[in-house]
């Protein structure tokens, strides 16, 4: 009777621990590290008029403005951090200046960056909104893309470019010339190094590169010599997706903060998680949803640390500011 | 006779309108919230010869594709471009009337 007991015992200590041990897998017990951000502000509407937008899909952001892609309207909007309309730039169209599909946003010594989805490109406009060039074209060669998310730019001018569709992310100099790449193109893969649907890519000081693999679920990292770093969400970051903290479903955009900390919009999830350049979760916030959709779209950090989104389904921008 | 031949005539001109009207279906695709899937859609179904709007509705989860007059969407090229997108097609219909006011740009 009493080895019974006992054995009664083990199983039980031994059923917690599995337990406990699937809910730290699973995020459920996993803490904030630091208070949530408090939305400070917001703006926009659904239309095609001056501060409305139709499908935001990217952001960035200076000193004194916010770049916003609105997608649909083939246009990039800016307005000041108040939320001014300034000016636009764009319309739809495949031409010098015209824009299919902006989508993630990169601000680079007064340049902006902007990845194209349906024209297969990066077209770059000084800040002001004149055309300046025109780098890569449709395809799966060296240099060509397939529906490109995002791009980070290196001190040196390098680009860095997530090739939605090919399944790769691309090292190419700033005039376009190719370098080198990560992913084998056009298969999705989920070993270390291997992408599903990349969408977004961000440079730390030091270049180290962490990369939104979107459909992968996961953050990926590599190191200033491209060599594999490491990789978090979800369990093993294999690709499974969920709620939980630490987890995605969807990872469409990626940015810096000031003090290194990595920053991902997790679209179906709505929400932007904060981790430390480890990997390590420490907050997430977000909008529900007013309207169909999600929100969770793309973001971009201020050099104070402000945090500014889009907000998709809404047709929003935000301004999200760490709960003091 | 006269009268007759009028009404002939009418008929002719309806018929030929109705005709030439444009072919529209409905492809029904599970997960298009998010744009990145929703425009990958678009991109591939616009290819097609003769398609002349593509709309996504996420509340619905569906595609209204909308072609030309003649031409016409096969399941077969439907589901191909679905699944060069990356998705799969559950439903497919022709569908009768308008598609809307068209946000495809």
């Amino acid at each position: 009777m009493k080895k019974i007991g006992q054995w009664l015992g083990y199983s039980v200590l031994g059923i917690a621990a599995i337990l406990a041990l699937l809910a730290w897998v699973g995020g459920a017990i996993n803490r904030n590290q630091e208070p949530p951000y408090s939305l400070a502000q917001s703006w926009g509407e659904k239309g095609s008029g001056p501060g409305q937008l139709n499908d935001p899909t990217g952001i960035a952001v200076t000193d004194t403005e916010v770049f916003v892609s609105d997608a649909r309207n083939g246009r990039i909007q800016v307005f000041d951090h108040e939320g001014s309309f300034k000016r636009e730039f764009g319309t739809t169209g495949d031409g010098i200046g015209e824009l299919g599909r902006s989508m993630n946003l990169t601000i680079h010594d007064e340049k902006l960056y902007v990845p194209e989805y349906m024209n297969d490109r990066i077209q770059v406009f000084s800040l002001a909104g004149q055309p300046l060039e025109i780098i890569g074209s449709p395809g799966e060669g060296p240099g060509q893309f397939n529906a490109p998310g995002g791009v980070a730019v290196a001190d040196n001018g390098d680009l860095f470019v997530t090739d939605f569709y090919n399944q790769r992310v691309q090292h190419l100099r700033a005039d376009g010339s190719f370098v080198k790449q990560w992913g084998t193109t056009g298969e999705t893969a989920k070993g270390a190094g291997e992408f599903t649907y990349p969408t977004d890519v961000a440079l730390a000081d030091d270049g180290t590169l962490y990369v939104a693999d979107g459909y992968g679920n996961r953050v990926q990292v590599f190191d200033a010599g491209g060599d594999f770093l490491r990789k978090w969400g979800g369990p093993f970051a294999l690709g499974l997706y969920g709620p939980f903290k630490g987890w995605f479903t969807a990872a469409t955009s990626i940015a810096m903060g000031p003090e290194g900390n990595v920053f991902v919009a997790d679209f179906y999830n709505d929400r932007i998680q904060k981790f430390t350049a480890q990997g390590d979760y420490l907050t997430a916030f977000g909008s529900a949803p007013d309207n169909p959709g999600h929100t969770g779209m793309a973001v971009a950090i201020e050099s104070d640390g402000t945090v500014w989104a889009v907000n998709f389904a809404d047709n929003q921008v935000e301004k999200w500011e760490p709960v003091r | 006779m006269v009268k007759k031949l009028t009404l002939l005539l009418s008929a002719l001109i309806f018929s030929m309108a109705v005709l030439a009207a444009d072919n529209h279906y409905v492809l029904g695709v599970d997960g298009l919230a998010c744009p990145f899937c929703a425009y990958g859609i678009e991109k591939r179904l616009n290819k097609i010869e003769g398609v002349t709007d593509v709309q996504v509705d996420v509340g619905e989860s569906v595609v209204r594709v909308a072609l030309q007059e003649g031409k016409t969407l096969t399941d077969e090229r439907a589901r191909q471009a679905v699944d060069e997108a990356g998705f799969t097609l559950r439903s497919y219909s022709q569908a009768e009337g308008e598609t809307g006011d068209g946000n495809e740009q």
